[in-house]
């Protein structure tokens, strides 16, 4: 057995798994041992900064909020090629102006379809 | 800006029966007030804000005032029918009545009132302050005085402030409810007769006041043990 | 059992000779994590304590946890209102043993300036267990610094076993601190007796218990 190729990394293996899990069971049996457990309904209790919890911690959300998400990526994003646009803005010529204008106004468009969609009322 | 005598007349001629007294004040600040009748206050104040010469469109402070019920004691002449008996003629003693002048301390109760006071300033016309009060009827039941947030917003959590303290309920008020203490609460921490929860245990302290309502807590922490 | 000056000994030869009290206080000395709140001005300067300048790192303290559950220590930082002390005594609740409290100001200790306020606690002590009180309005970040090292003492100096052991170790130590409800007049209890002193003894002098009724120090 000790010829087999895989032997040591076997052997490697099980130091890892035990490397791993050791600390682990050592807190679990120093926890066990040494600190009894003594739950109580408050400390148990949801944490809600402080205030009695009202209802279930697990809600559902609509599904819906993904297209919020992604139309504020689409402007977040935006922000990104405004900035060096904007520091940039007095050294370039007319054809950059013209070429961000249309580059925002591609994106107001999208906004105005979600709009028009009625994705941003919340139902 | 109009004086305190100008306004009260300017509003008169807007708002008939409006019933506005001027409260003076004699100290050096010299901020006189306007006390206004509630059943017609909501009518002033939208003539306040948005009459041209006054224009008072920003409502800096409301606050209130407890008037506890007031006992004065008056001296009054009072003309008393008295029987004397005057020496008759020939020695004889006769009763007669005569009118006498007597002094005599009268008291009556001048029952007491919450009051609402109201700061304006116009931001258009760079004016102000202008005071604006309202009493209601007594301490106890009829506490109730006309909200003046449909005209300035800004009197919003302000009053719901002065409803918490004061106690005075605010009608036609948004959303009237306690605000910096909590909804269980019951008394109205800001009224004289307001009685604080009895928690001074004693410890060591400079401070004399609290000092000695620690010791009246323990003496009676003692007393009740005994 | 090493004694302390054999103990200086070896470790200047690189010997180290510790034992499982000692590495596991220093491990937990080490890292106090506190929970991220704060309620008034105190507040400023327990931010500035963990800023640059003062580096409250240094002191293993530097992560300010926004959950409870994940907090060692709660520093209350400021004026306890009666309508907030409900909530602190809940907090402290929800926090995982072992857990300590700084009562940071006047203000936490005995309502400070705010003391005879219809709406202040008198002392965050009348609910939950203190550690370290630091005087001070605001107190300076050296004390709060002050107070890390003195709970670090106290920490230090705590046995796993036997009498004095802390509570979480102590299987028949209650636990649980009774939250004050908000009542007509007052929070309702005003104060929690098994923390608070219980009797008075005469002027100038307290007996202190913990929260098993064992006196802990009668202070002068």
């Amino acid at each position: 057995m000790a010829s087999s190729p895989y032997f040591s990394l076997a052997v490697l293996f099980l130091a890892a798994l035990l490397f791993g899990l050791a600390p682990l069971g050592l807190a679990w049996v120093w926890a066990r041992v040494f600190s009894p457990r003594k739950p109580n309904p408050i400390k148990n209790s949801i944490y809600e900064c402080g205030l009695v919890s009202q209802g279930d911690a697990w809600v559902q959300f609509r599904s819906a909020y993904y297209l919020y998400a992604i139309i504020f990526l689409i402007f977040d994003v935006e922000a990104v090629f405004l900035l060096p646009f904007a520091v940039a803005f007095t050294g370039l010529g007319v054809a950059a102006c013209i070429s961000m204008l249309i580059f925002v106004l591609m994106l107001v468009e999208g906004l105005a379809w979600a709009w028009a969609k009625g994705i941003l009322t919340w139902a | 800006m109009k004086t305190v005598e100008e306004i009260k007349a300017a509003i008169e001629a807007a708002v008939p029966g409006a019933g506005v007294t001027v409260v003076l004040n004699p100290s050096p600040s010299a901020q006189h007030s306007l006390r206004l009748e509630p059943a017609h206050a909501l009518a002033v104040a939208a003539f306040l804000r948005d009459d041209p010469e006054l224009a008072f469109d920003y409502l800096s402070n409301v606050t209130g005032v407890d008037w506890l019920d007031k006992e004065i004691a008056e001296k009054v002449k009072v003309t008393r029918q008295v029987t004397k008996t005057v020496d008759g003629p020939e020695g004889t003693k006769l009763e007669q009545v005569v009118d006498e002048i007597v002094e005599e301390t009268r008291k009556h109760v001048e029952p007491g009132s919450l009051e609402a006071v109201y700061h304006l300033y116009s931001v258009a016309l760079r004016h102000g302050p202008l005071v604006l009060r309202m009493r209601t009827v007594n301490r106890t039941d009829k506490v109730e005085l006309p909200s003046l947030t449909p005209v300035w917003r800004a009197a919003e959590l302000q009053e719901r402030e002065v409803f918490d303290l004061y106690g005075i309920v605010f009608t036609g008020h948004p959303d009237l409810r306690r605000i910096l203490m909590w909804d269980e609460f019951k008394d109205y921490p800001m009224r004289k007769d307001y009685v604080e929860p009895d928690d001074y245990e004693y410890e060591p302290t400079a401070h004399d006041a609290v000092l000695k309502r620690a010791q009246e807590h323990r003496s009676r922490e003692q007393g009740s043990r005994d | 059992m090493v004694d302390n000056e054999l103990k200086i000994e070896l470790g200047k030869q690189g010997i180290l000779v510790t034992t499982i009290e000692e590495l596991y206080n220093w491990g937990r000395r080490s890292s106090v994590w506190p929970m991220q709140f704060g309620l008034a001005c105190c507040a400023i300067e327990m931010i500035a304590t963990t800023m640059a300048r003062y580096d409250l790192a240094r002191f293993g303290a530097e992560v300010f946890r926004p959950s409870p559950r994940q907090a060692d220590l709660m520093i209350v930082s400021g004026t306890v209102t009666k309508k907030m002390a409900p909530q602190v005594v809940r907090l402290y609740n929800q926090m995982a043993e072992p857990k300590y409290v700084i009562a940071m100001g006047a203000c936490a200790i005995s309502g400070g300036p705010f003391k005879q306020g219809y709406n202040v606690l008198k002392g965050i002590d009348r609910y939950i267990p203190v550690d370290v009180h630091i005087p001070g309005c605001p107190p300076r970040p050296e004390a709060l610094i002050q107070a890390f090292m003195t709970l670090q003492k106290k920490i230090d100096g705590q046995p796993l076993t036997g009498e004095g052991r802390p509570r979480f170790l102590d299987a028949d130590a209650q636990c649980e601190f009774p939250v004050p409800e908000q009542g007509a007049h007052d929070l309702e209890p005003p104060s929690n007796q098994g923390v608070w002193p219980v009797e008075i003894q005469g002027v100038g002098s307290r007996e202190r218990r913990d929260i098993d009724g064992r006196q802990v120090s009668t202070d002068h």
